[in-house]
């Protein structure tokens, strides 16, 4: 009665909201179904018809460089924009509108996001030795621009699920938005994977380790400085 | 504190509300009446800071503020508890579950005797809120779920929308208690058709 | 009133003659530069002064989406989203120009080259931008996300419209100002061509006033 309650904290509210999407998403599995569902289809699909037998060892690493990324490309638009979308639609986001700090929400969410991302990244990555023969010559940037790159693909991908969780057309609109959000980051991840793949040089790729450093910090300072007019009226 | 509105209206596209002003002091229970489609959800949650108003303002003025300082709803969410039939908290977790998360994402520290505590006054037995989910539960049982999330981080202002839905009178003795609570706290608002809701209230404004 | 109506008349006009003489100088008094096929050096003289003006009216867009988050004053997103209608189209008639260019230059219309992709890609934030807006009925919540977009939109193409082509070779001739810091046009296309830099963005200028006050006349009818 004598002063309005503080605000609270970011972090703890990030935590919060990261470990019930993690166990929403345990105890439902539909974003992670879709999503390793998906993965495996378009592998097996591609390594179907253009398999390693088909393909000569100089085509290889560019051949697997594009469908690497087109795969976590199009698994991010397939699971991504559920985080907010499945809000809206379902009806929490006033509960948590009135709760949580609006930065909290977006941390959470974007975590989790990255962790799912992550996981189908380690399902498909040998799943792509295996199947196309996909040789990685330089581990270490590899793994770098992996972790970069499905960061970026998060932080773009979660933002724009929370511009597009009050619209009409969600599901078109979502991709839509994303695209050219993301081009950037992919042209960039898919020239370095082609590098890591053909060169056992590790100074090679580090000119797009650092445009994709740059990316994810931009990308993510702006989705933080703009989430809070997004998320409230 | 009191709670002060000034030609408070909402739009979308065409009028949804008012203007409608109203002053309400600590301890008392504020009624909004009006037939279905006159408002009273939009004015609740204009109340709430879930949506802008259109025109006008409505400001919460702590002891002791003077007439400028006032507080915008959506700037003090966690002053502020509301309970209606637009609000659905998260079906794939238990009552409890909901509510420890809802403590935690307010900062608060989520005391499980306390949640639990909390939702044995509302009626819920133990099976219920710590092992069922609650998209498994009865609409009435959600419904008292619903006036645990609103009233557990003691919110200086209360808003109730229909709060008496789906309840039986055992839960309507339930709506009774939280809002004679509320009355040592702060403000409450109460928006609803049923005159057995409206009767727990001081003052009423009528919405058109 | 009266003579800022007048002043209005005669910049006007200006403008429409001074478009009308580009026109004419453009194939009837530069000369085609050496470096090009044929005369195909002339649509120098209109695609890029349209591939800069839809690139400035994408930043005039997010200024505008960036004043409307702070003020929250309809004009801005009035001003936002006319640019971005503007610059949608200026950008649309830019790639078409740059891939006759091409074809001729080149042999093909379209060769994935940097600079070609960057203005696929600002072509593809119009769309999108366009397409929220479309999407979204109330007029603020319109406003503010797509402000919203706008804004990561404008931090974020940069990467791949500067830092990517500076990585590679391109296939376009050298930049205007090119790494030597000197303009390296004849005299007579070097007139021409920025004055249909000024002419353009004149154009620009003129046709996203004219979308602003009718935005504002619509609105104030509506209300």
């Amino acid at each position: 009665m004598s002063a309005p309650r503080p605000a609270a904290g970011i972090l703890p509210a990030a935590i919060a909201v990261f470990r019930r999407e993690l166990l929403a998403e345990w105890r439902t599995r539909v974003a992670v179904n879709s999503l390793f569902l998906f993965a495996f289809a378009v592998l097996v699909l591609v390594a179907y018809v253009v398999g390693p037998t088909r393909l000569s060892p100089e085509d290889r690493p560019t051949v697997n460089a594009v469908l690497l990324w087109i795969v976590l490309f199009f698994s991010a638009m397939t699971g991504l924009s559920r985080t907010f979308v499945h809000e809206e639609d379902a009806g929490t986001a006033a509960a948590l509108r009135l709760s949580a700090p609006p930065p909290g929400v977006l941390l959470g969410k974007l975590f989790a996001n990255v962790v799912l991302l992550g996981a189908v990244t380690a399902f498909i990555v040998p799943l792509f030795v295996v199947f196309m023969g996909f040789e990685i010559k330089e581990p270490l940037l590899f793994v770098l621009l992996l972790l970069l790159g499905i960061s970026g693909l998060a932080s773009a991908s979660t933002f724009t699920a929370a511009l597009v969780s009050k619209a009409s057309a969600k599901g078109a609109l979502f991709a839509v938005l994303a695209i050219p959000l993301l081009l950037p980051p992919l042209v960039g991840c898919v020239l370095a994977t082609r590098v890591a793949a053909t060169q056992a040089d590790f100074s090679a790729g580090v000119d797009f380790l650092r445009l994709l450093v740059a990316y994810d910090g931009v990308v993510t300072t702006a989705a933080f400085l703009l989430f809070d007019a997004v998320w409230r009226e | 504190m009191r709670l002060v509105a000034e030609n408070l209206s909402r739009s979308f596209g065409r009028r949804a509300f008012g203007p409608v002003s109203f002053r309400i002091e600590t301890g008392r229970v504020l009624g909004v009446a009006g037939e279905n489609g006159s408002g009273k959800t939009t004015l609740l949650k204009t109340l709430a800071g879930l949506i802008r108003p259109s025109g006008g303002y409505a400001k919460i003025f702590f002891d002791g503020e003077e007439a400028g300082d006032g507080h915008e709803p959506r700037d003090i969410p966690w002053s502020i508890g509301w309970c209606a039939p637009d609000l659905s908290l998260y079906g794939e977790l238990t009552a409890e579950e909901n509510l420890i998360f809802f403590e935690r994402v307010r900062g608060r520290a989520a005391q499980l005797s306390g949640v639990k505590a909390l939702l044995a006054e509302v009626g819920l037995p133990e099976s219920s809120y710590s092992k069922k989910a609650l998209g498994a539960l009865s609409t009435g049982q959600r419904q008292r779920v619903k006036l645990a999330f609103a009233t557990l981080h003691e919110p200086d202002l209360l808003l109730l929308d229909e709060p008496g839905a789906n309840l039986d009178e055992a839960g309507r003795s339930i709506v009774q208690k939280v809002v004679s609570e509320q009355r040592f706290r702060g403000i409450t608002v109460i928006a609803s058709n049923d005159p057995r809701d409206l009767a727990l209230t001081d003052e009423r404004v009528t919405l058109s | 009133m009266q003579g800022v109506k007048s002043l209005g008349f005669f910049l006007k006009a200006l403008l429409g003659l001074g478009m009308a003489a580009i026109c004419w100088a453009a194939f009837l008094w530069a000369r085609p530069a050496q470096s090009f096929v044929g005369e195909s050096s002339r649509i120098v003289f209109f695609h890029v002064p349209m591939a800069w003006v839809s690139t400035l009216a994408f930043f005039v867009a997010a200024w505008h989406s960036a004043l409307y988050l702070r003020k929250r004053r309809m004009e801005n997103d009035d001003a936002a989203a006319g640019a971005a209608r503007l610059g949608f189209v200026f950008c649309v008639l830019a790639t078409v120009t740059g891939s006759i260019f091409a074809r001729v230059m080149w042999n093909s219309y379209w060769n994935w080259d940097p600079r070609e992709t960057s203005i696929v890609l600002l072509l593809l934030v119009y769309g999108a931008y366009l397409g929220l807006r479309g999407a979204l009925d109330d007029p603020e919540r319109r406003a503010t996300l797509s402000a919203a977009y706008a804004l990561v939109a404008v931090v974020t193409v940069p990467f791949l419209t500067f830092a990517v082509p500076r990585m590679y070779q391109s296939l376009h001739p050298d930049t205007v100002i090119n790494t030597r810091g000197k303009v390296e046009m004849s005299a007579d296309i070097r007139t021409v061509f920025f004055s249909s830099m000024v002419a353009f963005m004149a154009l620009f200028y003129w046709m996203w006033n004219l979308d602003r006050r009718v935005s504002r006349i619509v609105r104030e009818r509506a209300a």
